[in-house]
């Protein structure tokens, strides 16, 4: 019956151009290059920040969350339910982390949070699977919801606690974190002697060694799992087939509302989750309207990895680290990626003129790439006003110059109704 | 289209959004003299954030809770929220006014528009404006601090105890307002060492108000601040300055609080670390008024609560201020008689 299945989803997507799979020993060579441009940058610029283990450890802190919304959406969307709602999630998870967190512990935290951005999911199956509402329509209300949700239980639960209020939780208990004894130190002290490409690689694997969250691992555990499980095994296959081609699937006899509401339930507890990271682990503590927006770029972060897990977490990672370099080192750290920019861009205008003969292209992205590097030549800092702009910036780039071969699950959004095959 | 979907669902729950304030009601405080069926009735309108916030908003509220003990008023109180148009703030006035709540107090410069408005269209209220004077009238009160003067104190209190001569600034949002805390500290800290690095960082720019309410991005902006040589932090950050402690307590360094004394209200474990705070004397200025009215003694126009009212200072919990509190009188005392003025532009 999954052979069939395969078929069947397989025709839906024919004549789709496949990008290429990435081998390991690709990536690995890719990740080869990009430490070593940063080293090169950080050589060049003097912006020691660029690859300090500590603004890696604070994009790791920022990505984790914008990855687990970004898995909560991927979730959904692969057995074809939209959830712009992740955000209300979200809101959810970081309640239920402060309510359960503060009452029974950090870990009770991150099973309420899960629990809390589940019954969001549920609401959301209910309304687009059960009663077929427009997705959209139902996401939008469930961030309304969660907002005001959040915002009624906090000030019920919260006011009067010791040292919490009615908009923010009492400090919550933290979540264990991992250092490798031995590796830590000597890594820390290899990145002090700023050698270059050595030190730069020091710091990387500095920040997954030291002070490292549980949460953290959790999160790149359920990356994994969300992977072999929906890609490897026969629930993982019939879930796809949803989001593909929901009709063909009803005809080989798979239960496709049920496949969507426990998607649509996964996807919930991992917006939660994404929303408990930044009670327990970012913060500390509930805060009323923490999220700001995360579970928007987690969307973004998922449609930037092609709704596929490796690339979320690349979009991730990408938006993470551009907003620790400017949250930590400011403008002179921005000013410092503007050389990258620079190089990056007429590098993609020569390639475009040299190798596929498109003159014009070429003769623009050289020009911007030129009107970068002077900006960078001329001037010392970026200005603060810009500085908080550059990992939407740089997100936008990305998605502009290498990914325009984007596809969605192709019943995506759509709604079914099941007995539609006649 | 598929991004179209995103953008457009994004504004449209920002539009949304907006829509759910909320507001408590109270009754008259008990055993106010007062309190009788003429009990005056004050509505309060906070900017996002709110009663709790352990800050700038719960600075106002002690106020109005000083306001119902001592002088019996009833109260009502409605909030704002994050990224909520223009419009829900003026409704939020009227609101209060039309439920008979006619003497009100607008809780930060984002009222300053909507005060504007509301006060022209309801001539017999009288409105009090913190932090602002964009909005004037007859029936208009501006509230406003000398943040800078309290901050140039702190500003030197961070200069005299840092001891890698660097220190650094986190401000929420980049706004007017906020920049008079920069101002201040960064005079402050160069009077007593001019050749001091301050490392200076605005968490959003406006119209982006996050800023004023992200732990998360306080404490990243904290870390890297600390890590690049930093002793002392000072945060005028609302919510996010939560994350400076966090950091601070991780880093075992020292951190500024700002509006109310925050070594009083962080997580226990982060009060060593809690040197001093500027202190914003909102509760003051929201009772003075409250006050002026019972007594029918409202005058209106522009109140500054400055060094010389006692309007801004600096806190002393913890006793880390003791070994120099004797040079920051100093500087207070010159700053009261004019000898330095402190600059309220960065």
């Amino acid at each position: 019956m999954s052979t069939a299945g395969l078929k069947a989803g397989a025709q839906v997507i024919t004549g789709v151009v496949r990008r290429p799979r990435l081998s390991p020993a690709q990536i690995a060579i890719m990740v080869f290059f990009a430490v070593l441009i940063i080293a090169v940058l950080r050589v060049v610029t003097g912006a020691k920040d660029l690859a300090s283990s500590g603004a890696l450890a604070a994009a790791i802190g920022l990505a984790v969350p914008i990855g687990l919304a970004g898995l909560g959406g991927l979730w959904s969307e692969r057995a074809g339910v939209v959830n712009i709602g992740l955000e209300g999630m979200m809101i959810l998870g970081t309640w239920g982390a402060g309510f359960f967190g503060f009452h029974y512990g950090p870990w009770a935290g991150l099973l309420g949070a899960m629990f809390c951005g589940m019954i969001g999911g549920a609401i959301h199956a209910v309304a687009t699977v059960v009663f077929g509402v427009d997705h959209i329509v139902s996401g939008v209300a469930i961030n309304i919801i969660g907002l005001g949700a959040a915002k009624y239980l906090a000030a019920r639960t919260f006011t009067g606690t010791p040292g919490g209020g009615p908009t923010q939780s009492p400090p919550l208990g933290e979540l264990p974190t991992i250092s490798i004894p031995g590796i830590s130190p000597g890594l820390a002290t290899l990145e002090k002697k700023q050698i270059f490409f050595v030190s730069d690689l020091a710091s990387i694997l500095g920040a997954f060694v030291t002070n490292l969250s549980i949460l953290t691992l959790i999160a790149l555990a359920l990356v994994f799992m969300t992977w072999w499980v929906l890609w490897r095994t026969t629930f993982g296959l019939r879930l796809r087939s949803c989001g593909e081609s929901p009709v063909a699937a009803e005809t080989l006899g798979v239960n496709v509302y049920r496949y969507k509401f426990i998607a649509v339930l996964v996807s919930g507890a991992m917006a939660g989750l994404g929303g408990g990271y930044l009670a327990l682990v970012a913060a500390n503590i509930y805060r009323d309207g923490q999220t700001g927006g995360r579970g928007f770029i987690g969307l973004a972060a998922m449609i930037f990895g092609n709704w596929r897990p490796g690339g979320l977490v690349g979009g991730a990672a990408l938006f993470g680290y551009t907003d620790a370099v400017q949250l930590r080192g400011g403008g002179s750290t921005v000013h410092a990626l503007l050389l990258l920019l620079a190089v990056l861009v007429v590098a993609i205008g020569l390639w475009q003129i040299l190798r596929r003969q498109r003159l014009i292209q070429g003769a623009v992205a050289i020009a911007a790439g030129a009107i970068v590097a002077g900006w960078f030549f001329v001037s010392e800092t970026v200005s603060d006003e810009f500085t908080g702009m550059t990992p939407y910036v740089a997100t936008l780039l990305v998605l502009a110059l290498s990914s325009q071969r984007l596809r969605m699950p192709a019943a995506d959004g759509q709604p079914y109704r099941k007995g539609e095959a006649g | 289209m598929r991004r179209m979907r995103v953008a457009a669902a994004m504004s449209v729950a920002a539009l949304a959004l907006a829509g759910c304030g909320s507001s408590t009601e109270s009754t008259p405080g008990a055993g106010g003299a007062s309190s009788s069926a003429k009990a005056l009735k004050i509505g309060m309108a906070y900017d996002v954030g709110g009663r709790g916030d352990q800050s700038f908003n719960d600075a106002a509220a002690a106020g109005l809770d000083k306001a119902k003990k001592d002088l019996g008023v009833e109260t009502k109180e409605a909030t704002a929220v994050n990224g909520e148009p223009e419009s829900a703030r003026e409704e939020r006035l009227q609101q209060l006014i039309d439920a008979g709540y006619k003497d009100v107090v607008a809780v930060g410069f984002a009222y300053a528009p909507s005060v504007k408005k509301v006060a022209a269209a309801n001539p017999d209220a009288k409105i009090s404006l913190i932090d602002s004077t964009d909005a004037t009238g007859p029936n208009i009160v501006n509230l406003t601090f000398a943040e800078q003067q309290g901050s140039f104190l702190v500003g030197a209190a961070a200069a005299l105890k840092s001891k890698t001569a660097n220190i650094g600034f986190i401000g929420g949002v980049n706004t007017d307002l906020i920049k008079k805390f920069e101002a201040g500290y960064t005079a402050g800290a160069k009077a007593v060492k001019p050749a001091i690095k301050i490392q200076v960082k605005y968490l959003t720019q406006p119209p982006d108000f996050s800023g004023f309410g992200d732990p998360a991005k306080g404490k990243t902006a904290a870390e890297g601040m600390y890590q690049q040589g930093a002793d002392v932090i000072y945060a005028a950050a609302g919510g996010s300055g939560g994350g400076l402690f966090t950091a601070a307590t991780a880093a075992k360094k020292m951190a500024i609080g700002v509006d109310s004394d925050q070594a009083l209200t962080a997580p226990p474990a982060a009060r060593p670390y809690v040197i001093t705070s500027m202190l914003k004397k909102v509760d003051v200025a929201t009772f003075d008024f409250i006050k002026s009215l019972t007594e029918g003694k409202f005058v209106a126009g522009t109140k500054i609560y400055d060094l010389k009212a006692n309007g801004v200072g600096y806190s002393t919990t913890g006793g880390q201020m003791d070994d120099i509190k004797a040079k920051l009188d100093a500087y207070k005392q010159q700053i009261i008689d004019g000898k330095i003025v402190v600059p309220a532009k960065p």
